[in-house]
């Protein structure tokens, strides 16, 4: 069964097929929200929050655009409202926490030298340079693949906008990396 | 050829300028292949993010979360239930024995032996509650869940619920 025919089931009240679909899309939701946050633990509250969520509006869910999209949409708002929310202080409390971000390829050529623990640490402060807005463009965009169109669809602004928060992220990514990680650049980069 | 490929569009990916199809090939390549990584991230540091991997969550934790959605989905269904009848202190009191009780192990409230019935709430005696057998007040089959009103009859403010499993019958 696609996802569409376990929304119709769902919606007809079959609560274990909106279980199959917690189960199929839970683990990609994450990832995404942990990378955004820079949270493993906090995501999965979000995670949970955006199935409850989503479960509370199936019958407003348009089948035009993919499950996939229409959850991104809900739980990448909700992770946006909670970095929001956050104060100075805890956003500093949050610094070094569990967030799993691992390169692949490790261990060969530039940006892999370091292991996946080093280089976990480094990208979540780097990301944490970014507004929600540019770092969830970033994330969903650069990091989990989607298309322009859809991160417009999920942030719920034109694609120009998207490229403009790309443009801006990568901006003081860079800046970032090289002022305070040098030792993830190439050799040639690193002066 | 690849690679040559792979350097020449180095530019358009960064400028959000390459098709959606060609994206995905650079950045398989940009995984695969160490001498383009290398090339790729001198021009553009922030490229060292395009190489996160999509790894799919942890069996464990994506079951977790499917159980504590679901358990959470029954939950508010129970206490709506519950709350249509205008008692929302009963629909507190379901919402936080679900909650205990974890949908797992469930007591029954008379019946003798093993099986002997522990009262939820404290509750009159025996011989009061002869009087007026317990009527069923909510039953949500497939749930494990039945509440049971066991009304004085000479006191009509008083009533008493509990939450048994339905498969024993009182």
């Amino acid at each position: 069964m696609n996802d569409l025919q376990w929304i119709q089931a769902a919606k007809k009240g079959d609560e274990d097929a909106y279980a199959h679909l917690v189960r199929r899309h839970s683990g990609g939701l994450h990832r995404a929200v942990a990378r955004i946050l820079a949270d493993d633990t906090e995501a999965w509250d979000v995670v949970q929050m955006a199935f409850l969520k989503a479960w509370q509006k199936l019958d407003r869910y348009n089948p035009r655009y993919s499950f996939t999209t229409w959850l991104y949409r809900i739980g990448t708002n909700l992770a946006i409202d909670l970095l929001r929310s956050r104060t100075s202080r805890e956003r500093a409390h949050k610094a070094g926490t569990e967030h799993r971000l691992r390169l692949v390829g490790a261990g060969e050529g530039a940006g892999t030298r370091a292991d996946s623990t080093e280089a976990t640490n480094v990208l979540q402060q780097l990301v944490r340079v970014l507004t929600p807005q540019q770092r969830s463009a970033f994330v969903l965009r650069e990091m989990e693949g989607l298309e322009t169109a859809e991160v417009a669809e999920v942030l719920g602004c034109s694609a120009t906008t998207v490229r403009n928060h790309i443009f801006q992220a990568r901006k003081a990514l860079r800046r970032e990396l090289k002022a305070r990680f040098p030792e993830y650049l190439p050799a040639s980069e690193r002066g | 050829m690849n690679c040559e490929v792979f350097r020449e569009i180095i530019g358009s990916y960064v400028d959000e300028t390459l098709e959606e199809g060609r994206r995905l090939w650079f950045r398989t390549h940009l995984r695969e292949c160490p001498t383009c990584r290398e090339e790729a991230l001198r021009k553009e540091p922030s490229l060292l993010f395009a190489m996160a991997p999509a790894e799919p969550g942890e069996p464990e934790a994506v079951e977790a979360c499917a159980a504590a959605v679901m358990g959470r989905i029954r939950q508010d269904r129970l206490e709506r239930r519950l709350h249509r009848r205008r008692r929302p202190w009963l629909a507190a009191a379901a919402a936080a024995i679900v909650v205990i009780s974890g949908g797992l192990t469930w007591r029954t409230l008379v019946g003798g032996g093993s099986g002997t019935l522990q009262p939820v709430v404290e509750a009159q005696a025996d011989s009061e509650l002869q009087n007026s057998p317990p009527s069923v007040e909510v039953e949500m089959p497939g749930e494990g869940i039945r509440v049971y009103q066991f009304a004085n009859d000479e006191d009509a403010d008083t009533a008493v619920y509990f939450i048994v499993d339905p498969a024993m019958e009182l």
